[in-house]
């Protein structure tokens, strides 16, 4: 791998994620996050460079969505601008390209998803494809149950397994106050709760909430001035897969495993089991199970912790998850992660996923010291 | 942008107002295969994808790019979706084009679509925004008053939209892919309906199905490549708030800052005598005066004199538009990305019947939101 430019993330704010934010419009909830994430590397807008937003229309149930957030992010005078219809986590990895091809040195990245506005699950289903898969009726749910039966059948994974895994994060989840789901929870509680969709209770799948997130990013060149702990990229990378369900192996992750790989060797790592955490966006335990798998990562061990903020079971703010799994890995490693603290924690993972049954998948390795010389 | 970046392949469908002979897939097909073969490359050869669309609730299909990743050739590849309302083909085409200037990538396949006649634009276009004013009137009713405004700043007679509508029809009778082909009178124009003062049933875009794909590559790629490729001098998007006070929407600061940025890059100073053709985003017949103005093409309030005088025509001293622009042919996604392919095209040499002649340095530009967001390239037919 070539010499790249070092590139950190110097900032990170979120709303709390709740079910349902009532006295807000999303551009107030964006703003909130922009204003905390300056507030925090202290400086104003007209400090960053470049601009991106990740969010959905249908998520917002509008045409341009976004556009509300440009009302919140400060480019006025304008800004070099861009807005992906995809996960803001994806949008660190284009920010960070735009810096490695030397077009700027600093960048604001936005999420934000208004999802009481509609209902997630429907809008879900109209992800399919419209000829075959949509009109079927499958909906996240029930293809999240497909994949969790192929992969339970194939590995002999059981309910109780299952239930020790969500546990898990319950546990970890109650010290991250962010967090929509704040209780923590046992295996054997977790095992009484109904069906949602079976082999998936509905202990093992998240609530969707609602938030907004800001991150920020800086080349070497400017990341000491905005940020006392720079958290610097290691490697990244992303692969998509085809999205048919009947063509892809539901119990495995290509894609996540390939970008995994292109992401540690970037990092000049041997593999993920060299990092001190990963936070993984799984939303249910068999899509931490089969994320596991393909980082190579043994899901009982203690080292890698997995999800120690309690991960998207405990909160799922569609559009933001991803880019909160990237926020956390910075919080743990600059030394903001309070009580949720991995101790010594110097390298760690971000993943962050899109699509039905992990069809689109982004890697990204950061660490507490600059990649390269 | 780190290294020299060129468009080495192009590749647009047939537009019409509905190619009930494909699906979604098999148009975005249809542009992707022929821009590979432009390139003289194949899938295996593509190191990304970025993909681009205007709103989802077009087709009524969430995040499309997803079912699509497998009939675009993304399988296991990195890919990327942008949406930047009317702008996206531009920003679409400029994010592949960052992609090989970070030194990642040598080929990246970046496409943009849109298939209008799967749902209605015009209702997906009029949103019910919590605590705004409902807009039940499209983009025309949302553009309508920009175009009466800038009449009213510079006294511009009434006759200069049907011009351009007539020009731009002309241009579009010389592209074989343009959806709407007819030649059209002025008189035909002034008897049109009124649909937003002062904007006619003429003077607007249509509706239509379409996709184009280009191929961006680095250097050596491109050197390697069939045919002569378009070199991209500079590269930026903009954007704007919508509720700034101070905003003007007939000048926007954004498409200023983007037009000056654009130029300084590749070195242009006076773009009237150095630009020899430009593909602009005119989705409204006023808009190619305004934009005129907006680019820096000429002074403040000489838009509308440049149309009058015939010095935007084909043949003449600025062509704008030579493939009929977006008043002919508008699958709004892929509307911005036409632009800059377009602009490729005329400095490849391969614009066929409307190739600009001597067309060495071309603009194109897109623009979308409330006049917020701007895209645009300069290209050149040397590196």
């Amino acid at each position: 791998m070539s010499t790249l430019r070092n590139v950190a993330i110097v900032g990170f704010a979120q709303l709390p994620v709740v079910a349902r934010d009532e006295h807000h419009v999303t551009t107030d909830m964006i703003y909130m996050a922009v204003r905390q994430a300056l507030t925090n590397c202290g400086v104003e807008p007209g400090a960053i460079e470049y601009q991106i937003s990740g969010s959905t229309d249908y998520t917002d149930g509008r045409p341009f969505g976004f556009a509300a957030a440009l009302d919140a992010m400060g480019c006025w005078p304008p800004k070099q601008d861009l807005h992906l219809e995809m996960d803001a986590a994806f949008c660190v990895y284009y920010a960070w390209l735009r810096m490695q091809a030397g077009d700027c040195d600093t960048a604001l990245v936005v999420g934000h998803g208004k999802t009481s506005e509609g209902d997630p699950n429907r809008v879900a289903n109209l992800q399919l494809d419209p000829y075959y898969q949509a009109p079927i009726g499958l909906d996240l749910k029930s293809t999240a149950a497909l994949q969790a039966s192929a992969y339970m059948t194939r590995t002999g994974t059981t309910d109780r397994d299952l239930a020790a895994i969500a546990a898990r994060n319950r546990t970890a989840g109650a010290r991250n106050p962010d967090n929509q789901v704040r209780h923590a929870a046992t295996a054997e509680e977790l095992l009484q709760t109904p069906w949602d969709v079976e082999p998936l209770r509905t202990g093992y799948v998240p609530p969707i909430g609602e938030s907004a997130t800001c991150l920020i990013m800086a080349t070497e060149e400017k990341a000491s001035a905005l940020c006392d702990r720079p958290v610097w990229i290691h490697g990244i990378d992303q692969r998509v897969e085809m999205q048919t369900l009947g063509a892809r192996d539901l119990s495995r992750s290509a894609s996540a495993q390939l970008a995994g790989q292109n992401a540690c060797a970037m990092a000049d790592l041997k593999g993920a089991t060299e990092v001190d955490l990963l936070e993984l966006f799984a939303t249910t335990p068999v899509e931490e199970l089969i994320l596991c798998d393909a980082l190579g990562i043994d899901p009982k061990t203690a080292r890698p912790a997995i999800n120690p903020s309690g991960g998207p079971l405990c909160a799922h703010p569609i559009m933001n998850t991803g880019l909160i799994r990237m926020g956390e890995v910075f919080r743990q490693l600059s030394g903001r992660a309070d009580g949720r603290a991995v101790p010594g924690a110097r390298r760690g993972i971000a993943h962050a996923t899109q699509g039905h049954c992990l069809q689109h998948n982004l890697v990204c390795v950061l660490g507490t010291e600059r990649r390269w010389s | 942008m780190k290294r020299p970046v060129a468009v080495v392949g192009v590749g647009q469908t047939q537009h019409r107002s509905k190619r009930a002979d494909v699906n979604i897939a098999g148009l975005v097909r249809e542009a992707i295969d022929r821009a590979l073969l432009d390139a003289g490359l194949e899938h295996k050869d593509i190191d990304a994808v970025v993909i681009g669309k205007a709103p989802d609730l077009f087709e009524g299909v969430a995040l499309p790019e997803q079912f699509l990743a497998g009939a675009v050739g993304a399988h296991m590849k990195p890919m990327l979706r942008v949406h930047t309302a009317g702008s996206v083909g531009g920003s679409t085409a400029i994010t592949a084009a960052t992609h090989v200037a970070s030194g990642l990538f040598e080929r990246v396949l970046t496409v943009a679509f849109e298939k209008q006649s799967e749902g209605n634009a015009m209702w997906a276009l009029s949103p019910n925004v919590p605590f705004q004013p409902k807009l039940v009137a499209g983009a025309g009713g949302f553009f309508a008053p920009h175009t009466r405004a800038y009449i009213t700043r510079t006294g511009a007679p009434l006759h200069i939209g049907p011009m351009i509508a007539v020009n731009a029809r002309a241009n579009a009778g010389r592209n074989e892919y343009a959806h709407l082909r007819e030649p059209i009178t002025m008189e035909d124009v002034m008897n049109s309906p009124m649909l937003w003062d002062p904007i006619r049933y003429l003077e607007t875009c249509p509706s239509s199905d379409g996709a184009i794909a280009l191929v961006v590559a680095s250097e050596e790629q491109a050197k390697k490549g069939p045919r002569k490729p378009a070199w991209i001098k500079s590269a930026y998007s903009y954007a704007e708030p919508m509720w700034i006070p101070g905003r003007d929407q007939v000048n926007p600061l954004a498409g200023r800052t983007a037009a000056k940025a654009v130029f300084d890059k590749a070195g242009i100073t006076n773009p009237w005598k150095e630009i020899h053709t430009a593909e602009i985003y005119v989705p409204f017949s006023w808009f190619e005066a305004m934009w005129l103005e907006n680019l820096g093409f000429c002074e403040i309030g000489n838009g509308w004199k440049i149309i009058d005088r015939g010095e935007q025509k084909f043949g003449a001293h600025l062509p704008i538009n030579p493939s009929g622009g977006v008043l002919n042919t508008n699958p709004i996604g892929a509307s911005g990305m036409i632009r800059l392919g377009e602009a490729a095209m005329q400095v490849m040499g391969r614009a066929g019947a409307h190739q600009v002649e001597g067309a060495k340095t071309a603009l194109g530009h897109a623009y979308g939101g409330g006049s917020q967001y701007f895209a645009m390239w300069v290209v050149s037919s040397e590196r």
